[in-house]
């Protein structure tokens, strides 16, 4: 049932000890970098100690500009020549975003990866097929390293070629898979084509979906196109990667490790906590990572603490899925939108797809939020009453949640690009 | 039973050209067309064809939204006041529609005149009793 039942079912005020301790460790080695060692709380902190995890808000904040501005090294807290691997943003948009770890922090990562897929159901027996890019994204060796260490005979088959993918699944019989949500839909369209069904024609029992994100309609699809139980993975970069939380077979929001990082969730305006429950930013800080600590990092996801226990026993708290980025959040018409929003309305819509787009536009003058939608080919009998009908239900219940009326366009099957990648739904073209 | 093939289409350049030229490439003859455009972008095309029930699959084959639609053909002469007597007719057998399009056979002899009549039941028998005429498939296929 557990990787590692210890530290998996640890009482709370035990893990909180076990945090004490290692958040002290965590700042005495940050100190050794540039950046933080520069820093007079953190100096002041590291010579006075810590009695509790509470101090950690006396700590400042570390931000994606900071790790951006001391590009290259200036978050490096040990010797060059220990670090052994370099994880990168690809920085199209000014410096990339640079991790790096030594061999310490490879293996803990590797262990948490581990142990993320063991609270999944996977196990030594199954055949893992890992969908996903490999090279300076972390999805791909992150997950390498972490099916190797569970012991799964691992595939790594990188990202997209589909029919490559289909016949590495039917030649090895793959069990157990990782994938972002968008493309296993794209997936699932080349199973069809080829005369398939992943039901019938493969031995998947499990998914490993994450990367992007996305809600429980859309998992609830993906399980029934494939008919396996799909778990949703939590992870960023700068926090290593993948394996940062995880669902249990509970399915009920992703544990967070926590005796790896520290973890806040804040008010992003006021900078303070949040009340047990409440939505706001996840911060971070990592306890066991040697090569590059960070300090009470703004993730800039928004998410928040699921109140209560879980019943799988691990002690670690669970975060409700991501409910966006603050990147992601667009204001149209004084009110703040999260894609997140409409795409929860229209998969619960039998009638229309899962891909959408949103267009932001000036029309005579004023912003629009257009929303273009694809009617299922299976729904279409021809008539016009219907589908004017249903435009103006999905304009009703877009309405509801977000509080703007979009302009629902509707638009021929296939005809928004299906995307490969991290799904790009978002176009603004308003006039500034 | 006569169909007509209903088809969901963007208003955008080039788009009905793809339908004409699916089924030019079957060698499939539209006998009469029908497109009713909306103010959202979209519209629905109605094609009478020589073979509908091809026409539908290999419509929807190729990716695009397409249905077949219940249709009764009426019989008409091409001549002033004969719509009108027609539809007439048609209210007394009590059969409301909400799309209907006409076509000329024979220039200045006869004329048909297409109804969806989709959701309704009985159109067809109620149509007759009026004294209509209504046209055979083969004929309205043009078999």
């Amino acid at each position: 049932m557990y990787w590692e039942k210890e530290i998996e079912t640890l009482e709370r005020k035990g893990l909180e000890k076990f945090q004490v301790e290692w958040l002290m460790k965590s700042l005495v080695q940050a100190v050794n970098s540039p950046f933080y060692g520069r820093d007079p709380e953190i100096q002041r902190i590291v010579k006075s100690g810590l009695n509790s995890v509470e101090q950690v808000h006396e700590l400042p904040f570390t931000t994606k500009e900071q790790l951006r501005n001391d590009f290259p090294w200036g978050f490096l807290s040990v010797d060059k020549k220990d670090v052994v691997r370099l994880h990168s943003s690809s920085g199209t948009t000014g410096n990339p975003t640079v991790v790096y770890h030594n061999r310490h922090d490879l293996g803990s990562w590797a262990n948490l990866m581990a142990r993320s897929l063991y609270a999944a159901g996977i196990r030594d027996t199954d055949v893992f097929q890992n969908i996903c890019g490999y090279g300076l994204f972390t999805g791909g060796l992150g997950f390498q390293y972490g099916v190797e260490r569970l012991g799964c005979l691992s595939i790594p088959a990188g990202a997209g070629n589909s029919l490559r993918q289909i016949k590495l699944m039917r030649d090895y019989g793959t069990t157990a898979a990782h994938a972002i949500p968008s493309y296993l839909g794209r997936l699932y369209e080349v199973f069809k084509e080829e005369g398939l069904d992943p039901h019938k024609d493969t031995n998947l029992h499990t998914l490993v979906i994450g990367a992007e994100p996305h809600t429980e309609e859309h998992r609830q699809r993906i399980e029934e196109m494939f008919g396996v139980k799909a778990y949703n993975s939590f992870g960023l970069s700068e926090m290593n990667g993948p394996g940062v939380a995880f669902e249990c077979l509970e399915q009920n929001g992703l544990h967070i490790w926590e005796d790896a990082f520290l973890v806040e969730i804040i008010n992003p305006i006021t900078l303070l906590p949040v009340q047990e429950g409440e939505i706001g930013e996840l911060v971070m800080t990592t306890l066991d990572r040697q090569a590059m600590p960070l300090i009470r990092y703004r993730t800039r996801d928004l998410t928040r603490f699921l109140p209560g226990t879980c019943k799988c026993g691990r002690t670690h708290r669970r975060l409700d899925r991501i409910a966006g980025r603050s990147d992601d959040m667009f204001i149209i018409k004084g009110c703040n939108v999260f894609p997140m929003q409409v795409e929860g309305v229209l998969l619960k819509l039998p009638e229309v797809g899962a891909d959408y787009r949103i267009i932001l536009a000036t029309i005579e003058d004023q912003d629009e939020m257009i929303i273009e939608v694809e009617v299922k080919k299976e729904w279409f009998r021809g008539d016009l009453a219907f589908l004017d009908k249903l435009q103006r239900h999905i304009t009703r219940l877009i309405r509801d949640e977000v509080l703007v009326r979009p302009l629902i366009k509707l638009v021929e099957p296939g005809s928004i690009p299906k995307s490969e990648g991290k799904a790009v739904r978002v176009f603004d073209q308003r006039i500034k | 039973m006569t169909f007509q093939v209903s088809i969901f289409l963007e208003n955008k350049l080039g788009h009905l050209e793809r339908v004409t030229s699916i089924l030019k490439a079957a060698a499939i003859n539209i006998r009469s067309l029908h497109l009713n455009h909306t103010a959202n972008g979209w519209g629905i095309l109605n094609l009478v064809v020589s073979d509908p029930v091809l026409a539908h699959q290999l419509l929807n084959d190729n990716g695009m939204s397409a249905a077949l639609r219940k249709i009764v053909v009426i019989k008409m002469t091409d001549e002033p006041g004969s719509l009108d007597a027609l539809l007439k007719a048609i209210v007394k057998a009590g059969v409301n529609f909400t799309n209907a399009y006409g076509r000329v056979v024979n220039e200045g002899e006869s004329a048909f005149f297409v109804i969806d009549v989709q959701d309704f039941e009985d159109a067809a028998p109620n149509l007759e009793s009026v004294g209509l005429q209504i046209v055979e498939d083969r004929l309205v296929y043009g078999n």
